[in-house]
This record gives C-alpha cells, sequence and structure tokens, in this order.
C-alpha cells in the first residue's frame, strides 16, 4: 500500500528511472560520470527556464515569451561583455532586463486582463522582433578582453569537477523550492491556481503576486540566456527558438496541472531531466533524426498520460 | 466628381505605361531579401554583368515575404521586360508569381534557389551536391584516407540537407578506411551544435573529423570540441564572417563557401544567351570555393 | 397505493468504505416523501443510484413496474427522473434558457435550434415558479437563489414522472420557498412522485408526506410524516437526544465596534447601523435585497459609492478585501465552493491562507511548525472532522467545510466576523456545532454580522435583527421584538416601495 502510494506520487520519477534503465542496456557509453555531468550541463538551461516557467504555470498562467527573452537577454548581455563592461554589471542589467520584460507581460494580464497566452505570445513576438533589430539578424561575439574570458567559465568551467551551469541549476532549484514550500509568497502563488477569486477575498494581492511570477519567469530565461551566452561565447538572434515549448514540456511532464494550483518544483526538475537523458540517448544510440522526434513525442505522450491516470485513481 | 476621378487614374496609368515603356535591354531580378549580406553580394554580382553585357536591371526585395514577392513581379511584368530573375523566397509559394509570368510569355530563370511549379528555362544556384564532395574530398586528403568521421546534418527534409549530405557521403565511400561514425541533425543551429556534438564525444572515443552541414554547427561543435579538449579537424559550410574569422584563427579547418557573386554573374550570362535564343542547360552550376587558412 | 420506485437491499461502497447497507426505499406516486439525514448519511449517494451517475453493488430497484439498471443520467432523465442537484449545476456562461434545455434542444427537422420555442418554455416554466426572469440572462449575472430557481424550472420542464430535490430551499428565502411549496402541491395533485432532502425540519413537517431517514448508511426509520414528530425524527437522525435546537447566550455586549453610516455600494443604498462587542446582529431579507452585497461592502470586495464604516472608532477606507483583512474583519462567504475554499487544496492551505502573516517572518518565510500547531488546534477545538491536515477540503463534508471556513477566518484574529449563510448545506449537528462556536466567539467579544435565509436560525441565535429591502434597512428589531411576521411584513415592504418608485 505504502510502495503503491510513492508509485502514484512519483510517477515522472519511476518513468525517468526506467528511461535511464533502458538507455543504459541499449548503449554502453551512457553509464558515465562524464555523461551524466554532460546530460546535467545540457539540461541546466531548459531546468532554469522551466522552474520560472513552474510558477506562472501554478498560477494558472502560461509565459510563452522565454525563448524571446533568452534571446534579448543573450544579445544584451554579449555586447555588454563585448565592450569590456565589469561582469557583474553585465550580468545583474540582464537579469534586471529579464525580469522587467516578465513583469511588463505580468502587468499587462493582470491590468488589462489580458490572458497569459495572449499576452506572453505578443511578448514574444515583439521580444523577437527586438531581437532581430538589436542585433542587425548576425551573432554578438562576446569579444577577446580579459572579462570575456570569466563569462565563459558561466558556461563552460568547473567547481570541484561539476559544470558551473548545473551548480547555478541547482541554487536555483533549491531557491524556488523554498520559496514555493516555505514562504507566504509561495502559498499566494498555490492559492491563486486554485481559485483566484478564493485568493482575492482572503486578501491576497493576486495583482502583485502574478506581475512577480512573470518577473521571476523573465529573470530565469535571463539567466539561462547567460549561461547559453556564456557556453557559446556569442549570442545568436535565433537563439531559444521553441525553448517555450520544451520548459513546458518539462513542467508538465513534472506533473504540474496546466490549469494550475497544483503541482511540485521537484517534478519539474525531474521533467527536465527525461528531456535531456532523452535527448542525449538518441545522439548516443545515432538514431535517425526522423525517428527522434516521434520518439521523443512518444514519451511526452506516455508520460503525462500515465500521470493522469495516476491521479484520477487517486 | 467619380468620373473625373476615373478620368484622372486612366491618364496616369497610360501615361506611367509609355514612359516606363522599357526597351528589350531590360532585365528584371526579384530577390528574396536584401536583409542578408548573401543576397546582397549575389544582387551586386548580378548588377555588374548586366552593367557589363548593356543591360538595365531593376532589382525588387521581396522582403521574405511570398505575398511581397507576388505583388513585386506582377508590378515588374506591367513594366515590359525581356527576362525575369528570381530568387524565390519559398520554392512552393513561388508558383503563381512564375505562373503570371508564363502568361506574360516572359522568361523565367531561377537563382539560388528551384521552384517546384511552373515553366522555368533554367535555374542557376550553387551545387551543394558537389559542396558536400569538396568537403569529402578535403576530409579524405587531411586523414589521409583513414578514420573516423562525424557528420552533423540540418534541419530534416531540406534540399540543403539533402544535397550536402548526398556529396559528402558519395565522396567519403570511396576511401574504405574512412568510416562514418554518428550522422545526427542539429537543424542548423549552433546550440544545437554544440549540443549534439557533446552527446557525440560522449559516445565516441575516436572522432578524427567532423562535416558540419552549416558553419552554425560547425561552431557549436568546435566549441563541444574545445571543452573536451580533443583533437579533431571541423569543416563547416557557406562561409559565413564568423566561419571565416574562425578558419582564420585556426580552430576551423575549412568551411565550403557558395559564391553568391556569382550565382548573380551567371545568372545574367543565362539570361542573355536566351535573350539571344541560344540554347541552355536546364541547369547551371555555380561552383563554390573551399577557404582554408 | 403505488409504488412508483422501490429499492431493495440496496449496498455500496468506495474503496472499501461502506456508504450504504441493505437500503430499502419506496417512492410513492402523488406522495413527497422527505429523505433525512446527517450529512455523510448516505443521501446523495442513494440519489446517485437512483438516477444513474452511480451503480449499486447489491439489491434490486423497480421503477414503474419492472426492474431497471441506469447506467447513466442520460439514461434515467430519458426514463422521466428529474434531479435538482444541491450543486448547481448551471454553465455560468451560458444563458438560463440553454441551460433549461441543455442536452435536450427543442430542434426542427433540419436540426436547427428552435430558439423562440427555448425562450417560451423558459419563460413558461419561470412563470409556474413567479420568477421573472429573463430566458436570455447569462447564468452568471443571478443570484444563487435565481439560479436555484432555474435549476428547479429546468427539471419541471422534463415533465418527470419522479422529481428529486436536494436541498432545494437552501438558497432560497421564505417567499420563494413557499413558491416552491405551491409548485410541489400541484405536482403531487397531478400524481408525480418526489424525493425531497432538507436540513429544515420544519419544512418536512409542512411539505412531505412520508419521511425515510438515512443513518450512518443504513435506512433507520420510513413511514407517513404524521406518525413522527420532530424530536423522534432528530433521535432518529442523530441517534441522541438535542436539548436544545437554537441556543443562545445572552451576554452583554460591549462598546461600538462597528459603524456604518450612509452606505451605498452595488446593491446597497444609504444603509445605516451599528455593531457592538459581543454581539450578534441578524441580517433578515429576500434573495437579492442585498446582504451579501452589504457584507462584502463592508468586508471591502463590493466597491462603496457613498458613506463611511468605522471600526472601533477609526475610520477606515476599504478598496479589496486586503483592506478588510488589514482593518480586523473577516468575511465568511454563502459560496464555499467558488469564494470561499480552494476545493482542490489541503485543509492546512486553505485555512492558513488568510492569516498566513502570523506565520511569516523575514522575506515572508513561513513558521511551519507555528502553523501547523495552530491549525490542528482549530481543527479539535472545532471538532473538524478530516484523515489529516493535508486533506483535501473537497473530500470533507459540508459541516465540515463550514468549519474550515470559519476557522480560516478566524485565523487572521479579526474583530469583526461577517457570516453570510454559515449554515447552508450543513447537517442538523453539525449546525449545532456552529451555533455554539458563534455564541463563543461573542463572548469573546466579536462582533458578528449573521447574514441568513434561515428565519427560525436568525430568531435563535440573534441579538439584534435588522431587515434588508431591495438594498435598503427596512426594519430594526430587537431579540424580545422580533418575530417571524413582523420580519416579513417588512421585508416585503421594502419591495412595494420599489415598485411604486
Amino acid at each position: 500500500m505504502k510502495i503503491k502510494e510513492f508509485a502514484l506520487e512519483n510517477i515522472p520519477l519511476i518513468g525517468l528511472v526506467i528511461l535511464m534503465i533502458l538507455v543504459s542496456l541499449a548503449s554502453p557509453s551512457f553509464l558515465s560520470v562524464d555523461n551524466f555531468l554532460n546530460i546535467l550541463r545540457q539540461t541546466s538551461i531548459n531546468a532554469i527556464i522551466a522552474m520560472g516557467m513552474t510558477f506562472v504555470i501554478l498560477t494558472a498562467g502560461i509565459d510563452l515569451s522565454v525563448g524571446s527573452i533568452l534571446a534579448f537577454a543573450g544579445a544584451v548581455c554579449a555586447s555588454m561583455i563585448g565592450a569590456d563592461t565589469p561582469l557583474l554589471v553585465a550580468l545583474f542589467t540582464t537579469l534586471a532586463i529579464g525580469a522587467a520584460l516578465g513583469a511588463a507581460s505580468g502587468s499587462i494580464v493582470s491590468f488589462f486582463g489580458v490572458q497569459p497566452f495572449i499576452a506572453t505570445l505578443v511578448g514574444m513576438t515583439m521580444i523577437r522582433g527586438a531581437v532581430l533589430v538589436y542585433t542587425d539578424g548576425r551573432p554578438i561575439s562576446t569579444g577577446d578582453f580579459e572579462v570575456a574570458n570569466a563569462f565563459y567559465e558561466l558556461g563552460g568551467g568547473y567547481v570541484a569537477g561539476i559544470p558551473i551551469p548545473v551548480i547555478i541549476a541547482g541554487v536555483v532549484f533549491l531557491v524556488c523550492w523554498y520559496v514555493l514550500n516555505h514562504t507566504r509568497m509561495g502559498r499566494h502563488v498555490y492559492a491563486i491556481g486554485g481559485n483566484e477569486q478564493v485568493a482575492k477575498l482572503a486578501g491576497v494581492n493576486v495583482s502583485a503576486v502574478k506581475i512577480t511570477v512573470f518577473a521571476i519567469s523573465g529573470a530565469l530565461a535571463a539567466l539561462a540566456g547567460i549561461i547559453l551566452t556564456a557556453r557559446l561565447e556569442s549570442a545568436q538572434p535565433t537563439a531559444g527558438l521553441a525553448y517555450e515549448l520544451d520548459a513546458i514540456a518539462a513542467v508538465v511532464l513534472g506533473g504540474t496541472s496546466l490549469m494550475g494550483g497544483r503541482g511540485r518544483i521537484t517534478g519539474t526538475l525531474i521533467g527536465a531531466l527525461i528531456i535531456g537523458v532523452l535527448n542525449n540517448a538518441l545522439n548516443i544510440m545515432d538514431v535517425s533524426s526522423y525517428f527522434q522526434m516521434i520518439a521523443k513525442g512518444g514519451v511526452i505522450l506516455l508520460a503525462v498520460v500515465l500521470d493522469r491516470r495516476g491521479k484520477t485513481t487517486e | 466628381m467619380k468620373k473625373l476621378l476615373r478620368l484622372a487614374v486612366a491618364t496616369a496609368v497610360l501615361v506611367g505605361s509609355t514612359t516606363s515603356a522599357l526597351a528589350n535591354d531590360t532585365l528584371a531580378l526579384v530577390v528574396s531579401t536584401l536583409n542578408n549580406p548573401f543576397f546582397v553580394t549575389l544582387k551586386e554580382g548580378a548588377e555588374a554583368k548586366a552593367g557589363e553585357l548593356g543591360y538595365k536591371l531593376l532589382v525588387l526585395d521581396s522582403q521574405n515575404d511570398p505575398a511581397k514577392e507576388l505583388a513585386n513581379v506582377e508590378d515588374v511584368l506591367n513594366k515590359k521586360i525581356a527576362l525575369m530573375m528570381i530568387n524565390p523566397t519559398d520554392s512552393d509559394a513561388v508558383r503563381s508569381a512564375i505562373r503570371a509570368a508564363n502568361r506574360k510569355k516572359v522568361p523565367v530563370v531561377t537563382l539560388d534557389r528551384g521552384a517546384n511549379s511552373g515553366k522555368v528555362v533554367s535555374h542557376v544556384a550553387s551545387d551543394n551536391v558537389q559542396g558536400g564532395m569538396m568537403a569529402g574530398d578535403l576530409v579524405k586528403k587531411m586523414l589521409n584516407g583513414k578514420g573516423k568521421v562525424v557528420e552533423l546534418q540540418g534541419v530534416p527534409g531540406a534540399s540543403a540537407t539533402r544535397d550536402r549530405g548526398e556529396g559528402f557521403n558519395k565522396s567519403i565511400k570511396e576511401a574504405t578506411g574512412i568510416t562514418v561514425v554518428a550522422s545526427q541533425t542539429a537543424d542548423f543551429d549552433r546550440t544545437k551544435g554544440l549540443n549534439v556534438m557533446e552527446n557525440i564525444l560522449q559516445a565516441q572515443p575516436e572522432i578524427d573529423a567532423v562535416f558540419a552541414q552549416n558553419d552554425e554547427m560547425a561552431l557549436g561543435a568546435i566549441k563541444a570540441i574545445q571543452a573536451a579538449k580533443r583533437d579533431i579537424i571541423v569543416v563547416g559550410f557557406d562561409g559565413t564572417d564568423d566561419a571565416v574569422a574562425a578558419v582564420k584563427k585556426g580552430s576551423m579547418l575549412a568551411t565550403v563557401a557558395q559564391q553568391a557573386g556569382r550565382i548573380g554573374s551567371i545568372g545574367v550570362e543565362t539570361a542573355d544567351m536566351i535573350l539571344k535564343g541560344k540554347t541552355v542547360p536546364k541547369y547551371t552550376p555555380v561552383p563554390l570555393q573551399v577557404i582554408t587558412k | 397505493m403505488t409504488a412508483l420506485l422501490e429499492l431493495k437491499g440496496v449496498d455500496k461502497a468506495f474503496s472499501n468504505v461502506r456508504v450504504l447497507q441493505k437500503v430499502d426505499f419506496v417512492i410513492k406516486a402523488g406522495r413527497v416523501v422527505a429523505l433525512a439525514g446527517e450529512n455523510g448519511a448516505g443521501k446523495s449517494t442513494l440519489m446517485k443510484i437512483i438516477t444513474g451517475i452511480y451503480r449499486r453493488d447489491a439489491g434490486t430497484m423497480r421503477y414503474r413496474g419492472s426492474d431497471v439498471q441506469f447506467t447513466s443520467a442520460r439514461q434515467s432523465m430519458d426514463a422521466g427522473i428529474a434531479m435538482i442537484h444541491q450543486e448547481l449545476n448551471l454553465l455560468q456562461q451560458l444563458t438560463v434558457g440553454e441551460n433549461i434545455f441543455l442536452g435536450r434542444e427543442p430542434t426542427d427537422r433540419m436540426g436547427r435550434i428552435q430558439w423562440p420555442v427555448i425562450k417560451e418554455r423558459s419563460r413558461y416554466w419561470l412563470g409556474q415558479l413567479k420568477q421573472d426572469i429573463s430566458p436570455l440572462e447569462l447564468i452568471a449575472n443571478l443570484s444563487i437563489a435565481q439560479q436555484q430557481m432555474v435549476e428547479i424550472a429546468r427539471a419541471l420542464s422534463m415533465n418527470a414522472e419522479l422529481i428529486i430535490m436536494d436541498e432545494p430551499t437552501d438558497a432560497l428565502t421564505d417567499v420563494e420557498t413557499k413558491i416552491l411549496f405551491d409548485v410541489i402541491g400541484h405536482l403531487r395533485e397531478q400524481g408525480k412522485g418526489m424525493v425531497f432532502i432538507s436540513h429544515r425540519l420544519g419544512e418536512i413537517f409542512r411539505m412531505c408526506d412520508d419521511v425515510a431517514i438515512l443513518r450512518d448508511g443504513a435506512m433507520v426509520h420510513q413511514g407517513p410524516v404524521s406518525e413522527i414528530d420532530e424530536d423522534e425524527l432528530i433521535r432518529h437522525m442523530v441517534g441522541r437526544e438535542l436539548s436544545q435546537q437554537y441556543p443562545y447566550d445572552g451576554v452583554k455586549p460591549g462598546p461600538v465596534r462597528l459603524k456604518v453610516d450612509g452606505v451605498s455600494a452595488h446593491g446597497v443604498s444609504n444603509v445605516s447601523f451599528t455593531a457592538h462587542a459581543g454581539e450578534v446582529v441578524g441580517f433578515a431579507g429576500l434573495v437579492g435585497a442585498g446582504r451579501t452585497e452589504l457584507g462584502k461592502a463592508i468586508f471591502g470586495a463590493n466597491p462603496t459609492t457613498a458613506g463611511t464604516i468605522e471600526v472601533d472608532g477609526a475610520a477606515t477606507r476599504l478598496r479589496t478585501p486586503r483592506d478588510g483583512v488589514g482593518a480586523g474583519i473577516g468575511y465568511v462567504t454563502e459560496d464555499r465552493k467558488h469564494e470561499g475554499l480552494i476545493q482542490a487544496h489541503g485543509l492546512r492551505s486553505n485555512m492558513s491562507l488568510i492569516g498566513l502573516f502570523r506565520f511569516s517572518g523575514l522575506l515572508g518565510a513561513l513558521d511551519k511548525k507555528a502553523e501547523k500547531e495552530t491549525i490542528t488546534g482549530y481543527i479539535d477545538a472545532f471538532s473538524i472532522k478530516t484523515h489529516g491536515i493535508d486533506a483535501m477540503v473537497s473530500q470533507l463534508s459540508g459541516g465540515n467545510q463550514q468549519k474550515v471556513s470559519i476557522a480560516k477566518s478566524l485565523l487572521a484574529e479579526p474583530r469583526i466576523l461577517i457570516l453570510d449563510e454559515p449554515t447552508r448545506g450543513v447537517d442538523v449537528g453539525a449546525k449545532r456545532e456552529i451555533y455554539n462556536l458563534i455564541n463563543e466567539l461573542k463572548s469573546q467579544g466579536l462582533c458578528i454580522l449573521l447574514m441568513s435565509s434561515d428565519m427560525p436560525e436568525l430568531l435563535g441565535i440573534s441579538d439584534r435583527i435588522l431587515v434588508l429591502s431591495n438594498g435598503r434597512l427596512t426594519g430594526s428589531f430587537s431579540r424580545d421584538e422580533a418575530d417571524q411576521e413582523s420580519i416579513m411584513r417588512c421585508t416585503v415592504a421594502g419591495l412595494k416601495e420599489a415598485t411604486v418608485q
């Protein structure tokens, strides 16, 4: 009985473990410390975006603009690094821009009553346009100043053998977990997603919370943009295209309800890992690119269906 | 009042058509976009050659929008032109534009990107298959006919992906000592090139060379290879500024560059031959160029 | 007399929990049978088995002389059984007419919906209930009572042989209840069979011919109403004696706590009154008289357009519920499902939502240990029956949900508590617990505003009763002066005045 309960509660985790067992049976090079670090590093970008997305989805919203914010933040950051801006100044400016772009979406949602889907769809389009204008459609290099080397470490460096992006994603996870589970803000996020009217009558400042969650999502997308730019030592105008879909997939794979009010940040982390392991496995096993898409879609479908069935039998 | 207006419009049209009744030496060039340096170079090549051969050249920019493209073609067909060269925004969407030219009996030459329907006298483009072979030949030479090779493919199903892959594999197969150990897509994207290469590096302890079907993927792969501290030669495709810089720096072995200017000039030469009644081949390949240090 | 529907030996269990055991139940044509029992006794389950929403595990069901086994609500509907649900099952964004004919829209041969027919018949059935509601009005724009009347009209429009009414009067005021009873009388004359579920014992004796009593899933009594009295009925229901239905605690009120002066808002015009610490002020009125609107205006959820509100002598400006909470006002909504509790969340997060500030420190970090202690304390003190602090609210009975809802407001330590229909959908035992709770809070010095459509309840526990009609105050009675008749007169007086205008 206890085992069954645990299983129903943790379908995403079990799915991840099964996937990893299957892949390691199929390919010997999968099971190595190096490859695991490699998967974690590749997953860290999507995981960071998806954790911000989790906040928004918990309030029954959605944020389609993360991919564009990532590209914009990356471009701004690359040009600042390329102009020899002190590292911390560049980083905080970039994060602030991401948060501001997110807060703008949140304000449109709160004050004009626009559906989050529409508000962030508009954001996605306009910000992508801004990226193309800003970059003139060309990649921006981080340049050859001393600061560029330090900046590269954010994407390509290691601390005690662990890739820095993984460490950043870990810290983000801990902070998000704490906020959602141990602060008033977290409770308010869940309450708004559970029933906005109830939350309002309970004295929750619904507008402020909504703006904050979109700002968090924007800031984390910008953080992902920073890491991506650092890894490539340049910002791509097309960076982050369709990243919102991977992030939403990770959130949903993690068992969070798109209706809001229900879900866990740990689930999102696992969801991101499932996608990361899958990408890695398909490459390692040299699966033809035509089959890859079918396989990815199939796994996501399977996981979501299993999770739904687990929930309804409760 | 209405009548007056109609009269005015009619006069304007009449005057317009007479003043723009151009001689038989005018060529039109409809370009998919002039926001991209590649097509600007293409245009410049065509302009130079047109001047040389004594043609007037009308250039229109479709701004990557098939609707704008159709409008451009309709406009230009109203201006008595001898021949239309078109660089389509999309091989399928260009169909009605080409039909319009066919109806007016204006010969059409497509540049760089082909058309899937409609009557086209000749198609002028870089030979992607040949480019792939050039990359393959270079890899063969560098490895002395022996080694392990990775291929990074473009967007699945795109014609560039098919042609470049076909040429490369054709060339590589001639050397029995070379095996392609992984062939994965990275969607012509730099980030994906990095991620996919990292994964392949995990799976393959021995890699001697990488052929990426465009420079973006090649630049991503180079980051992965540098981070893994492995010694692998990388060949890209397109000859973008970043890639040429990487070749100069030595981190990339070579890039196979299209010669945009020559696509434009060969296009005008082909037009010239058509107008002089000579027979031209259905497809004129424009040679590519391997850029090395 | 013929049995319209007869159940024998019906069993039902949900994942090993027995909900019904060996239930026999007879519904006769031309008679109204009351189904009584505490919440959780199995009344709703029994009705859902009759209407085919649930399947029985054992037993037989004979309907109009033949054995039946309905597998969906649709089948029972087609067989002539209509059910008026306790939870309003109307689609909020559709019109009244669309809701009444939902799923059985009249169409012509081409399959096109005949809107004029829908309008005309909707009007007719609403007219039977003396409701002047446009068939084109959106459900969302109606009050809960009006929605209830639409739901009743929907059931009537099916021309069913058997009509099941699950607490139909709970959302209604006395006037509407009387209309409903007249309609039930007509249906009885037409030979229809009816099941009437209500927690209001008075209604059972007034309206019903037979009574069936469920306790813990077993049928403990069935027979004519004339052969049973109220005490016996209650004894059957709860299995113990209830000494007094409305406990009243006559503590002496303290100083003025709330002063409302000339307040106008949506649905409220120029209302002035004062309320004291340690006092229960009851608000009577018809549906739509403005009780809920007044409560929300005082709380800040319904913006005021004129007038002032003072709490403990200090003028307060209340524009949002946040302001209300900040000013020490608690509001317990009449609409638990949509405004009161997050149904899919646990007890803990629901209860502490308003009072979270009590447990939060630097940057909003929560002291979860203190929170747990406080909430467990409330669960014990209110004897909320739950299998855990994180059990989903939707799994609780109506009475327990109401207690959670009240506790939720109390956690923010208010000085004024507005209770809007606090005993709606609550069984007899839990009602009494809520009355005791009100008295307890009163003795602690809280100022309580009690909005209720249950007149005996208002008379039973209020210190003072104010009457609202059409958004205005039309009467004020002390506990000793108040009686049902004079209050009634005030509620209708306001209406007349309105029609003259």
